[in-house]
């Protein structure tokens, strides 16, 4: 059984104010009655779980003691999404989605899991499955019969925007293309996470094209699932393996200095900061190697442009003298990695594009919690917010009879699936925009320009 | 990124907001950068200039008259009186602009802007009128979450018919199961004061199955207009004739001022004989809100009309970020580094602000040992470096707690100062409770010093990037 202690993350608690600012903005607690909220939920339930008592605080220094051990926590701290939007507005910074994410944990240490969160949780697997043979995976998952199936059987919701496979994983168009991939001196490695193998490779091979378009050699190399899913369901032991693993593969690139950049947010933040601190690694040495070395690729690609070093021939998207209106999401799990909206910084550089930042809270899928039965309507309401906000943006260009909608844009792929669900109009990762505007790139076929 | 930022504030409480508005309309590229939400969300949403003086017992009728006793280091000293009241006139014209009109407590007025939205602009830059009012600087009284008279300065427009000069008999109604609003306490420490007040609960399980009912769930479902047309048929039997009724602040988030008119002629209409009298200011409302515990809707209404305007400015707000370190050569900063998932980041503009608030907002932080710090740039603080001395005996000690007064002292400019009177920085600026020389709690003057040191440090700035 694995062991947590009380690190920052219990501590934090003692800093709470009660000022209920997290309880204002947590958008589930908005629209449901079965969350209490994040102040309720996490500083002030946990104070009663012995391991955030401010006893455990002082001198003996941290406390280990197993997952189950201490109160159990009350059960409606499994509707907390996640989204950690309470942790970005707390004015004195307790780490309220963790606390939540660790009580999850203890419940499930105690209770067992669902073996739909098992399943939810081992997505990668699925999906490895599934891409062996994508047509009849996606029969088999997309027809209206097995997905009435999977939410009776499991509670899988029936209606939430589950994912298709690809014809073409990204390593199998990594090596039927390896003859153009570039060679350079200067290296970087892209970690594609699961989405982006199996569902949308198109993404990672925008980020190839870019970053070869900028002189970068990208280097592939093996790899598995963060461990995320795992984690916002509360099974840390199969996390923690997981996350080793990745470490292990990735340590000798950062210890040569090679970036390792992603473009999906929640993977990256899971290495960064996600897996090393929920599992209590922080004091592992290539633990800390790797979460010092990871890059959302906005992040890297906006720090290049501080020294200057962006080449600047982006083009405009689209050929007609008409506006592109595009509405961007920052979805939660990058606002988590606390470095502004990267993204912003570089699309505002296309020609011709009418960039909309939307300041809705969350999309509500939060990963794999918009799939579960009972919680997709709390996602749909969550996402309200968000929909109502891209479905104001093409009412206002019919009025200027000007630009339509086309897209919409954000970094995380379950969110742009729920964005698709909830209005839609197709949704697109920032770096496809840019692979668009760098002329590298077809941005309605999600292939690369030159590809027939 | 064209080009570098003209000021980076941190911070983004009503002290950032402002200042970052004030600067972005003189056209200056500004961000705001803060750890969290800002403490607006935890305040009446009253704008308190000065309540009470220090050691002074009872509450101060006209702060622009007793800025003279104030001592020589304060914050408004070193404004004076003309310089504040233009920061409140420029404050007044942007919320009324964003639909959200304050006045002076007890001037009355209509619920709603009466402005168009397209009229706003104008009206943002129409010329004073503040200043030739006689009644400059007079305090208003309103009723506090506990039923004491609290001297205010402005207020919103919900707040306004809770005025204590007005000698209309009160009836206070809570909502029976929500917590944080005691009405009978209030009408009974109104009653010690000599006032015709009582209190009446309303059933609040009509409105929502809910136990947990925060006040921004209740506002948010007073949203709704089946739930206003109930609340409002309550409100209507619960009061007798004549009476103005006192509810809690949680009269919606969004619509609040078309529940409190729906409210205020259902009154009207049921008692066409004692209707009210509008005064000369246009209308003489029979309903208000209270300010709550946090969260504060007054104040939640506040920071969103702040942040809307901001947000047409161009002005990005961005929070969770808490600022880690910074770079300084000589006496210049040139970057400040915020903590991230992983690696620190790297902030750069020609000027910063610190506006990260006193101790409660966080700005200044005291250990277990008795050190006071401030928190981003550990700049000198006038502080009592003991424990012994930070706090009296009393918890509600009316001379207030040292401690409290703990800050950065500046020059007129508003630049921190060292030991010697010198500024540390020459591009770093600093204004609301993270000042020394003041102590906005026991005072009653948070709001009041947020926005005028904000606005002046703000025009501080504009006036370096001009020369
Ligand atoms: S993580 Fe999101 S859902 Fe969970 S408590 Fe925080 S704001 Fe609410
Ligand atoms: S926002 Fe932070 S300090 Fe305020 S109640 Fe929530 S956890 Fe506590
Ligand atoms: S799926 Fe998206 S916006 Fe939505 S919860 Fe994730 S990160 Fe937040």
């Amino acid at each position: 059984m694995p062991a947590t202690s009380l690190n920052a993350v219990g501590l934090s608690l003692n800093d709470c104010i009660k000022c209920n600012i997290c309880t204002s903005y947590c958008p589930v607690s908005q629209v449901t009655d079965s969350f209490p909220g994040p102040k309720y939920a996490a500083p002030q339930s946990e104070r009663f779980r012995d391991f955030g008592h401010p006893f455990y605080a002082d001198d003996a220094g941290p406390i280990s003691r197993t997952l189950a051990a201490g109160r159990m926590p009350d059960a409606s701290v499994d509707f907390c999404s996640g989204c950690r939007v309470c942790n970005e507005v707390c004015p004195t910074g307790v780490r309220i989605a963790e606390i939540n994410a660790r009580a999850r944990a203890r419940i499930a240490a105690a209770r067992g899991l669902s073996l739909r969160n098992r399943l939810l949780g081992r997505n990668e697997l699925l999906a490895r499955v599934g891409s062996i043979a994508p047509g009849l995976a996606n029969f088999l998952l997309h027809n209206p019969l097995s997905r009435r199936l999977a939410d009776a059987l499991f509670g899988v919701a029936e209606k939430a925007p589950l994912p298709r496979w690809h014809n073409e994983t990204l390593n199998r168009w990594l090596s039927r293309t390896r003859a153009q991939r570039l060679r350079s001196q200067q290296k970087v490695v892209y970690f594609h996470g699961c989405a982006t193998q199996y569902y949308e490779p198109f993404v990672g091979i925008a980020a190839i094209l870019v970053l070869e378009h900028l002189g970068y050699e990208v280097i592939v190399p093996p790899q598995n699932c963060c461990g995320l899913p795992m984690l916002s369901n509360g099974e840390f032991s199969a996390a923690e393996g997981y996350h080793r693993r990745n470490v292990a593969r990735l340590i000798e690139f950062v210890n040569a200095g090679y970036p390792i950049i992603g473009t999906s947010t929640s993977c990256t933040l899971t290495l960064k900061e996600e897996a090393p601190e929920l599992l209590d690694l922080e004091n592992d040495a290539d633990v800390r190697a790797l979460k010092l070395a990871t890059w959302d690729i906005f992040e890297w690609l906006r720090d290049r442009l501080d020294q200057g070093r962006l080449p600047s021939d982006l083009r405009p998207l689209h050929q007609s003298d008409r506006p592109f209106i595009l509405p961007y999401h920052a979805p939660c799990q990058l606002r988590a990695h606390r470095i502004g909206k990267p993204a912003l910084d570089l699309l505002a550089r296309i020609p011709g594009l009418d960039l909309r930042e939307s300041h809705a809270r969350c999309c509500g899928i939060a990963g794999t919690y918009g799939y579960k039965t009972e919680k997709y309507q709390i996602a749909m309401d969550v996402g309200a917010e968000l929909f109502d906000y891209v479905a104001a943006q093409s009412a206002a260009s019919d009025r200027e009879a000007a630009g339509s909608l086309s897209f919409t844009a954000c970094d995380s792929e379950t969110c742009r699936w729920q964005l698709e669900h909830g209005t839609g109009i197709p949704s697109r990762h920032p770096i496809e925009l840019l692979a668009a505007a760098c002329g590298l790139y077809d941005l309605q076929a999600r292939r690369p320009a030159d590809a027939n | 990124m064209a080009g570098v930022l003209d000021l980076l504030v941190i911070g983004a409480g009503l002290t950032g907001l402002f200042a970052a508005y004030t600067a972005a309309r003189a056209g200056l590229r500004v961000r705001v950068v803060a750890r969290g939400a800002g403490s607006t969300h935890w305040h009446a949403g009253t704008i308190d200039l000065l309540g009470y003086l220090p050691n002074g017992q009872d509450a101060v009728a006209n702060w622009a008259q007793a800025l003279p006793e104030l001592p020589p280091a304060h914050p408004y000293r070193l404004l004076g009186v003309d310089a504040i009241a233009q920061a409140l006139d420029q404050f007044q014209r942007l919320v009324a602009a964003a639909g959200l009109p304050y006045v002076r407590a007890g001037g009355g007025m209509a619920f709603t802007a009466s402005s168009p939205p397209e009229d706003r602009n104008l009206q943002e830059n129409d010329p004073a009128e503040q200043f030739d009012d006689p009644r400059l600087g007079q305090n208003g009284a309103l009723i506090s979450p506990v039923g004491a008279a609290r001297p205010v300065y402005l207020a919103p427009a919900a707040q306004q018919a809770g005025n204590l000069e007005d000698d209309r008999p009160l009836l206070i109604a809570g909502l029976d199961g929500m917590p944080d609003f005691y009405p009978a306490l209030i009408a009974e420490n109104l009653q010690r004061q000599g006032r015709l007040a009582r209190s009446a609960s309303l059933p609040l399980d009509q409105l929502t199955e809910r136990r947990d009912r925060s006040p921004l769930h209740l506002a948010r479902l007073l949203d709704r207009p089946a739930a206003q047309a109930l609340l409002t048929e309550m409100v209507v039997n619960a009061a007798a004739p004549g009476e103005r009724v006192g509810l809690p602040a949680v009269l919606g988030l969004n619509d609040h001022a078309r529940l409190l008119e729906k409210i205020d002629r259902a009154l009207a209409a049921r008692d066409p004989d004692t209707a009210q009298t509008p005064d000369r200011r246009g209308a003489c409302a029979a309903v208000f809100e209270i300010p709550t515990l946090p969260p504060s809707l007054p104040g939640l209404r506040l920071d969103t009309a702040l942040r809307a305007r901001l947000d047409r400015l161009g002005v990005r707000v961005e929070i969770g970020m808490e600022v880690c370190g910074f770079h300084a050569t000589g006496r210049r900063i040139h970057w400040i580094e915020t903590e991230t998932g992983s690696r620190p980041l790297r902030h750069t503009a020609r000027n910063y602000l610190l506006a990260t608030g006193g101790i409660l907002g966080g700005g200044i932080h005291g250990d277990r040992c008795g050190h006071v710090k401030e928190t981003v740039f550990d700049l000198p603080l006038t502080a009592p470096q003991t424990r012994a001395q930070w706090l009296r005996p009393l918890f509600l000690d009316k001379r207030g707690h040292p401690v409290f007064r703990a800050g950065v002292s500046v020059d007129h400019r508003f630049l921190p100062l060292d030991r010697s009177g010198a500024p540390v920085y020459d591009n770093l600026w600093a204004a609301g409770a993270v000042l020394a020389h003041t102590d906005p709690i026991r005072e009653r003057s948070r709001e009041g010093i947020a926005i005028s040191t904000g606005c002046a440090a703000a025009n501080a700035v504009v006036r370096g990037q001009q020369l």
